[in-house]
């Protein structure tokens, strides 16, 4: 049975579903549900992935089949189909998205047969099925991924060598996703690889359509995503690799020997590529070595955030900014096997640290794993706080970051505070800007 | 409790016959509303999301004070709640410093809960809800999905109620239940009905003397309870208590953002005034019907003759005439003459105003009082509320009026066939109306003032401002298309209105 959550940094399978949809351009979603589900979920990942907007056929936009009681009673595959006729009447898309809530998945609903009613359309009708009960915006994105990658993705027995697939980066879960797809494919460019992102800048449907000749699929996380590479294993026998998501000089270094053994390419190569952004990256460090030493910079780190960020950033401010971290918060719902694959990812760092690592869906929870750590104070003479600290997270956390009076830097979602564009926090760039607004809060006042 | 209420709010369909789907002119509306029935039953065969019970009902009860908000279903339901983490304590602090946000669990149904109910799931949330945060209430708020398990959850918080020292709220709020998404505000109320409307009053000191009581109880016969709506602001609240206490009344605001005992509290009033009557009637009804307090829901605030007209019904009560005409006569004088330079800017200017009906039907008095010219309208539902707004307004019988909850697509037709120079919406929908390429004024907002006489002048204000420059837009249309496709434009906008 699942845990009750106190406030979910996620919306439910469906909003996954419809993330992903909203950033694949031209996109039609129709969503088979009652009225509430596509606005609920809209209003959610609008703020929380810091004014995502809906874009071109989100919103109040969306297409919605609006069942009511007698549709739970009698069954809605009627209404479904004349939604769907209506919908390609009226609505301009490249491809239609059937998605739905739970009522209509416990009511037994037969999606797949009302599509097939379609099958003649000249843009096509894909149904997915996303019960919320069966899980939540991660889950739902793999749903809607995975099946585009079975129904959409045309098989390729050729593969490019170096071409790679890149997923595992939840448009709006990952609020900075867009920037960091951008930059990843930098990186991996670099190194003369050729990458698909699906929902990056200036990618389409044709992004889509035109992955099954890749020879590898990068997935940037240890849990987002994989269902999807494995559809893309099993379908188009493309291997796949799970990287996690690279922030900082060294992580990249890293990750690019990891994809270039699993790429065979050559190791001059890379080191070449890592020679001139090693040069740039820590040319813009050395500027805050000054006032970093000045006024004493470092900080304990509390990092509360989703199986991509939490390992790499805590991590980053381990390793790179020679931070001192505490607690790493893992919010997601995960299998044990999806936990101690993460828990790997803490060990080894440079600085000899680990942070205590929590997987806790609960914001109340960070305050009493502080408390784990840390001893509290009995009224001593001298009291060694847990202080000076810092905390990356979401805007969950303002209310404990008022209460011991730490900066929050929000980098998780929910994002409500900050209006982000282009803005990256993977790879090298995005490592840099996540300095530059680490450090700013920390002059903000000066 | 010597009264009973019924386990869940019953559909605003039923209970008021409530349309969601017409197209035609004001003239038209009206008949149709006095025929009655076949707007009632009208719908689409191609429909787009909007608000249902549930997202809308949290617009209430998330501004609860002292209050654990649980979200009785799988873990997406009051998703929206993300969207006014910020905002909504910001807003609850201005009635109370020391208020904190909103505090929300999701009980997380998932697949084993869909088969073997939710009970234990609940149970689990609200006993770690009450030991945690020890809140006055928690409030259970339910989906769709417990109610297609058949979870009985009035009784489950029945029974939970000694194992814990919270007050718990269940709400029954189904989106499915209904088509109106107003539905939600009685669905609130009647949690609100069932386990916070205590008749104990004010708490008492031990020993009072005689003129304690006479004072208390001259108070009382003074005393006014306005029920306020999520959309308005604290501005606005200022705005009517300033107006009813030159009437020598005393006011008090609820539901929203009040704290559990206010509702209590409240139940000794002289009166109670709706200031939206697509919020109360079922509240103000129940409370007439029990506690014998008198209510006036008449019109809403917004615009000179509506504010007029609603200080004048209440003061009719008070037999307080006199006194709110000479202080009608004053705010208007002074008011009008400060318009005329928002006038100048904006007379002529064709308007179309989408959202809420009475919200839209007040705010186009507004917008004629600046010798603005109304040429589209678009409400959300249609009842009996919006019969004394249609009032105030002059030549609107042949304005073309939607009856549409959100659905832009319909709005997008109009919009090109009518032309409008600016837009006056709703939020939600903001993706579509802003490709128009026109100027937006939010039809509400909870940060802004929008009612009373100020809230004139601050419309004017800001419309003028607006007007200004509409670049942003212009852009956007520019460079971002609609959905649409361009055979919509050419059928009539009503072709997908069907009678059911």
């Amino acid at each position: 049975m699942g845990k009750y959550v106190d406030r979910p940094r996620y919306g439910c399978a469906l909003g996954g579903a419809l993330s992903l949809l909203r950033a694949i351009p031209r996109a039609i979603p129709i969503i088979h549900s009652s009225t509430g589900c596509g606005y609920n979920v809209y209003n959610g990942i609008n703020a929380g992935a810091a004014y995502l907007g809906g874009g071109y056929c989100g919103g109040a936009a969306l297409p919605s089949s609006n069942i009511i009681e007698r549709n739970v009673v009698f069954g809605g595959e009627d209404r479904l189909a004349e939604q769907v006729e209506k919908t390609i009447e009226i609505m301009d898309g490249d491809i239609y998205v059937i998605v739905t809530g739970c009522m209509v998945e416990m009511i037994g609903d037969d999606i797949y047969s009302v599509a097939r009613e379609f099958e003649e359309n000249d843009k096509p009708v894909i149904p997915v099925s996303t019960p919320s009960f069966q899980g939540n915006s991660y889950t739902g994105y793999d749903m809607v991924f995975s099946a585009l990658v079975k129904e959409y993705v045309e098989a390729e027995e050729e593969k490019k060598v170096c071409k790679v697939n890149v997923i595992g980066i939840v448009p709006g879960e990952d609020v900075f996703y867009k920037g960091n797809l951008k930059e990843i494919k930098r990186i991996l460019g670099l190194i003369g690889i050729d990458s698909n992102t699906f929902v990056g800048e200036g990618e389409t449907l044709d992004n889509f359509k035109g992955a099954g000749n890749a020879s590898l699929t990068i997935v940037l996380s240890d849990v987002y995503g994989v269902e999807t590479a494995k559809v893309f294993e099993e379908i188009h026998k493309i291997p796949y690799l799970l990287t996690g998501l690279p922030i900082g000089y060294l992580q990249v270094e890293n990750f690019l020997y990891e994809v270039g053994e699993a790429l065979n390419i050559d190791n001059e190569v890379i080191e070449k590529a890592l020679e001139a952004e090693k040069e740039t990256y820590f040319d813009y460090f050395e500027r805050i070595t000054d006032i970093y030493n000045d006024i004493d910079l470092q900080r304990y780190g509390i990092v509360v955030a989703d199986a991509n960020y939490a390992p790499s950033v805590s991590r980053f401010i381990s390793d790179e900014l020679g931070w001192l971290p505490q607690l790493a918060m893992i919010t997601d719902f995960l299998t044990e096997d999806q936990k101690s694959r993460l828990e790997s990812r803490f060990e080894n760092y440079d600085s000899e640290l680990k942070p205590l690592v929590k997987f806790d869906t609960d914001a109340s929870a960070v305050k009493k794993y502080i408390r784990e750590l840390w001893p509290a104070d009995q009224n001593e003479r001298y009291y060694d706080a847990l202080g000076p600290g810092f905390i990356l997270g979401s805007v969950i956390e303002r209310d404990f970051a008022d209460e011991f009076n730490y900066p929050l830097l929000s980098i998780a979602f929910p994002v409500t505070n900050r209006v982000i564009f282009n803005r990256s926090y993977a790879g090298i760039n995005g490592a840099l800007t996540l300095t530059e607004d680490i450090f700013s809060l920390l002059v903000a006042g000066r | 409790m010597s009264y009973q209420v019924e386990s869940s709010a019953p559909a605003r369909e039923e209970r008021l016959k409530a349309g969601i789907a017409f197209g035609g002119t004001c003239r038209e509306l009206k008949c149709s509303m006095n025929k009655g029935g076949c707007l009632n039953a009208a719908n689409r065969s191609f429909s787009q999301t909007y608000g249902c019970q549930f997202t809308l009902s949290l617009g209430i009860l998330n501004t609860i004070r002292n209050a654990v908000v649980i979200m009785h279903g799988p873990i997406g339901c009051g998703f929206c709640s993300t969207a006014t983490i910020g905002t909504g304590k910001f807003y609850k602090r201005l009635r109370d410093p020391q208020a904190n946000g909103t505090i929300w669990l999701s009980t997380n149904l998932d697949e084993s809960a869909v088969i073997g109910g939710g009970e234990e799931s609940l149970r689990k949330t609200v006993l770690f809800a009450d030991k945690e945060y020890r809140p006055e209430t928690i409030i259970v708020v339910s989906s769709c999905v417990p109610a297609l398990i058949g979870d009985d959850v009035d009784g489950i918080v029945q029974s939970l109620q000694s194992d814990v020292a919270a007050k718990l709220v269940p709400v029954n709020c189904e989106g499915f239940k209904t088509k109106v998404m107003a539905t939600a505000y009685d669905a609130a109320y009647n949690g609100i009905m069932k386990k916070l409307v205590n008749p104990y009053g004010e708490w008492r000191k031990l020993t009072e003397s005689d003129k304690d009581n006479i004072d208390r109880d001259y108070r009382i016969s003074r005393k006014v309870n306005i029920f306020n709506v999520g959309s308005m602001s604290r501005q606005d609240e200022v705005e009517l208590e300033r107006l009813l206490k030159a009437l020598g009344l005393e006011v008090t605001f609820l539901p929203c953002y009040s704290e559990p005992d206010d509702f209590s509290i409240s139940l000794e009033a002289a009166l109670n005034v709706s200031i939206c009557g697509t919020h109360d009637d079922y509240y103000l009804q129940f409370l007439k019907e029990n506690f014998g307090i008198p209510y006036i829901i008449d019109t809403i605030p917004i615009g000179r003759k509506n504010t007029d007209r609603w200080i004048l019904k209440i003061a009719e009560f008070f037999h307080l005439e006199d006194e709110a005409k000479s202080l009608i006569e004053k705010e208007n004088e002074i008011l009008n003459k400060s318009l005329d330079t928002f006038r100048e800017i904006l007379k002529g200017k064709k308007v179309f105003i989408g959202g809420g009906e009475v919200r839209i039907l007040s705010t186009a008095e507004v917008l004629q009082d600046f010798n603005m010219e109304i040429v589209g309208l678009k409400g959300h539902h249609i009842d009996k509320f919006v019969e004394p707004i249609f009032e105030s307004l002059e030549n609107i019988d042949d304005v073309s009026i939607n009856i549409a909850t959100q659905h832009p697509f319909e709005q997008a037709n109009i919009v090109r066939k009518i032309k409008p120079d600016v837009i006056v919406i709703h939020t939600g929908g903001n993706n579509i109306s802003a490709k128009h390429g026109l100027p937006i004024l939010p039809l509400y907002g909870p940060s802004y003032n929008y009612m009373g006489y100020t809230g004139v002048f601050e419309i004017g204000r800001r419309l003028a401002r607006v007007v200004k420059n509409y670049q942003f837009n212009k852009n956007i249309k520019k460079y971002r298309p609609l959905p649409f496709k361009e055979s919509w434009y050419e059928k009539n906008p009503y072709t997908y209105i069907k009678e059911n």
